[in-house]
């Protein structure tokens, strides 16, 4: 009971007094308990695969939106997590319950080596020099069709677990646990030191900060946490083809984290919970079938033309405002700040309105 | 008030009972294909055909009661996304309730779709994916993947073998009339990796069947200057240009052949050369090239020349092999007459015995549900572009074949 009440209070306190973290809760509840409650097996394999992208979105945000390193090649940890669990589940014949961690280690492995390789590049240049990584995976991959499966890729794949709802929890809670892991680094000190990195590189090395270790860092742990989504992927369509390493998941992963809003964590991922399913629906309309992918980009570019930060900075702004004095965030009805009781809304008379405008 | 909320709710259940009775009467198949590219547009045009001559004539008569068909179209977007094609199939099985699947053309999409529809037991009938794993899964593991069957194209090893067939054929006819023991062969490849296995086998085959492998060439798939590779292969004295070429450098191969007035005839996969628009393309002058193709106007069986005719008239275009959705749905009709029955278990059985009748190909199952390979049967055609007509020569035993030939030396 004791504990019971301690939860509520917590809640009451620290989630339920910001409506984003409100969302975020709620958020959390109906990915946990919608199965439960609507268990259509064609519902649960489209939230399956949006929770893999999930993980594999939110660690591209790490990489590009807390460290400025924009990677256009972000597929490679993606087709490399899948590649290592399906060869080593299937030639070794290792369970791909090992696999997966498997997968994410090589990722991270790459991670620390595309990280080393683009250390001395910034802006365009390390972007499109990451651009080239999976396109090299690609060729060795059709090099060595025998050892690949080339063109095919490795299928046959055992599943992690057998029913649609078991798979989807699999995928949810990975997903959750990756995602709200990535999001306490990047709320940390580390996470600070993240953004002084992009915002101005040279101040932050002449502050102390060793940055050469902190984007290698990043760079393996975003790595890993795209080979794991890599692997859980291969694992639960059994197969692990060249698909996975394709641009166009590079760039789709690009179009999330910017139409989510980057450096958020929570912002990419909002935007495949809502892009992913949105796409797959319309898809379902023979009217719209062929068009679902110009419908989907004319949604994106309109939300990135009335919401350049992206959607969730937006919907933020817009349900919360900050405390000017001690510049924490409030709900937007509230009139006094819920921590240091600042007005929040200021009463601007004609008078100054004019002299704001001068 | 009460009574009218009533009311209400009880019309809200008839009709849903209706509505329940008169999906009961019709047998769903889910069409499953890219929609927007060529391949998925003639995987539905032949199942709409099937389709309305099959209604016409009254449905499918199952336990004596006939059924209307039902096509549910499916667009996979399996080109440029496998969970997308995976995702189709999941809806048109639990949400559309489909009793049946044919289509898929990627195969490594189609290998996760075989998947979603084996974990469903329903039956799948391939009409486009030709690599071997696919067949290869049933016999591994029979009781989960025997649902699948390819009933288009022959699985890729086979493709090879008609490949070799017709190249044969092509050099018996350079020996009698060049007098030549040992006609030459110039590989000219795009450089893509299914053409790796086709160059691998013809560089180790052809000295076999008596000719000479004089060179390999590998343009780009969309090169668009040939006049290299084709002087070497001019130097080179080759007889015969042994294409494998997907992308649009089959057209600059064709036009180029013929600016130089080439010797050599060119024969293989020319996937811009099966296309109606080819010797516009190659601004007529792609006289004689030739390339494997499925239908034409010949009497493959005695169904192909009214399909193609009918299919013509009806969508202003050839059909292409996807478009034996036509054939697979006729032969399900088939094995639910005969059998009496909707039931997979049951089909499955009727459908591994069955020999049926296409319009582009006779179709028997082997033990991995790929189509037993036999010229004349299911080994498809070739064709050469004479005249700028597309003629068919290969297999000179069907009726309505017409001679190879060869350019004037």
């Amino acid at each position: 009971m004791y504990w019971l009440r301690r939860a509520w209070a917590e809640l009451r306190n620290e989630v339920f007094v910001l409506p984003s973290r409100t969302l975020a809760a709620l958020w959390v509840a109906a990915v946990l308990l919608l199965p439960l409650v609507y268990g259509d097996a064609y519902v649960l394999r489209i939230l399956t695969m949006t929770c893999i992208f999930a993980i594999f979105a939110a660690s591209w945000d790490l990489l590009a939106g807390y460290t400025g390193q924009v990677n256009f090649g972000h597929a490679l940890f993606f087709g490399a997590g899948a590649y290592t669990s399906a060869l080593m589940s299937l030639k070794l014949g290792l369970s791909p319950w090992a696999t997966v961690w498997a997968g994410a280690a090589v990722a991270l492995f790459l991670g620390f080596v595309v990280g080393y390789l683009c250390l001395r590049l910034r802006g365009s240049y390390l972007s499109l020099a990451t651009l080239a990584f999976p396109l090299i995976a690609l060729g060795m991959l059709f090099a060595f069709p025998d050892f690949s499966g080339g063109e095919l890729g490795i299928s046959g794949l055992r599943r992690l677990v057998v029913t649609p709802m078991a798979n989807y929890y699999v995928a949810s809670l990975s997903m959750l646990v990756i995602v709200f892991g990535l999001w306490a680094l990047a709320d940390s000190k580390f996470g600070i030191v993240l953004h002084a990195i992009r915002d101005d590189e040279v101040a932050a090395r002449a502050s102390g900060i060793n940055t050469m270790r902190y984007k290698l860092v990043v760079f393996a742990i975003a790595g890993a946490a795209a080979g794991f989504a890599g692997a859980l992927f291969a694992h639960y369509l059994r197969v692990a083809g060249p698909s996975t390493l394709e641009l166009a998941l590079s760039f789709q992963v690009v179009i999330w984290g910017i139409f989510g809003g980057v450096a958020t964590i929570y912002g990419p991922v909002a935007a495949v919970f809502i892009l992913y399913p949105l796409t797959e629906w319309l898809g379902s309309f023979r009217a719209f079938g062929e068009l679902r992918l110009l419908i989907f980009a004319i949604i994106v570019l309109l939300v990135l033309l009335f919401m350049p930060r992206g959607l969730t900075p937006w919907v933020r702004d817009k349900v919360e405002t900050q405390c000017p004095r001690c510049k924490q965030r409030n709900s937007f009805f509230r009139k006094l700040c819920r921590l240091c009781s600042a007005a929040l809304k200021a009463e601007v008379s004609g008078a100054q309105r004019l002299v704001g405008h001068q | 008030m009460l009574r009218s909320f009533i009311v209400g709710l009880a019309a809200f259940a008839l009709a849903g009972i209706f509505d329940s009775a008169a999906h009961a009467q019709t047998i769903k198949i889910a069409i499953l294909g890219p929609m927007a590219f060529v391949q998925g547009e003639n995987h539905w045009a032949g199942a709409e055909m099937a389709r309305d001559e099959i209604n016409k004539a009254g449905g499918v008569n199952v336990g004596g009661k006939p059924r209307q068909i039902e096509l549910i179209r499916a667009d996979t977007n399996e080109i440029q996304s496998v969970p997308d094609a995976t995702n189709a199939v999941e809806r048109v099985i639990t949400r559309d309730r489909a009793d049946f699947l044919i289509g898929g053309f990627r195969s490594e999409a189609v290998l996760a779709m075989q998947e979603v529809a084996m974990d469903h037991k329903k039956i799948f009938l391939g009409a486009g994916a030709a690599h071997s794993k696919l067949g290869q899964n049933v016999e591994d593991n029979y009781s989960r993947y025997k649902y699948w069957f390819r009933y288009t194209p022959t699985k890729d090893v086979d493709l090879a073998r008609t490949l070799f067939a017709v190249m044969n054929s092509i050099a018996q006819q350079i020996r009698t009339e060049l007098k030549t023991d040992t006609p030459k062969v110039a590989l000219l490849a795009e450089k893509a990796v299914w053409t790796q296995a086709l160059v691998g086998a013809a560089q180790k085959n052809l000295p076999a069947m008596k000719m000479e492998v004089v060179g390999l060439w590998q343009p780009s798939a969309t090169a668009t200057d040939v006049t290299a590779e084709l002087s070497a292969i001019d130097r080179a004295g080759a007889h015969i240009v042994f294409t494998m070429l997907s992308g649009p450098v089959g057209i600059v191969v064709g036009r180029q052949m013929g600016e130089r007035n080439m010797k050599a005839v060119a024969w293989g996969i020319n996937v811009e050369g099966q296309k109606e628009e080819f010797w516009q393309a190659a601004a007529g002058k792609a006289q004689f090239v030739s390339t494997l193709d499925t239908y034409a106007e010949v009497e493959m069986t005695p169904r192909t020349v009214p399909f193609v005719r009918a299919f013509k008239e009806r969508y202003k275009k050839m059909p292409t092999y996807t478009a034996a959705t036509y054939d697979a749905i006729h032969m399900l009709k088939a094995v639910i007459e005969k059998e009496n029955t909707l039931d997979a278990e049951k089909l499955v059985a009727a459908i591994e015995k069955i020999e049926h009748v296409g319009t582009g190909s006779i179709v028997t199952f082997d033990k991995r549900h790929d189509l037993v390979w036999a010229v004349g049967k299911t080994a498809g055609i070739a064709v050469q572009w004479q005249d700028g007509q597309k003629v068919p020569f290969w297999p000179p035993t069907v009726k309505g074949m017409k001679p190879f030939k060869l350019p004037a030396r």
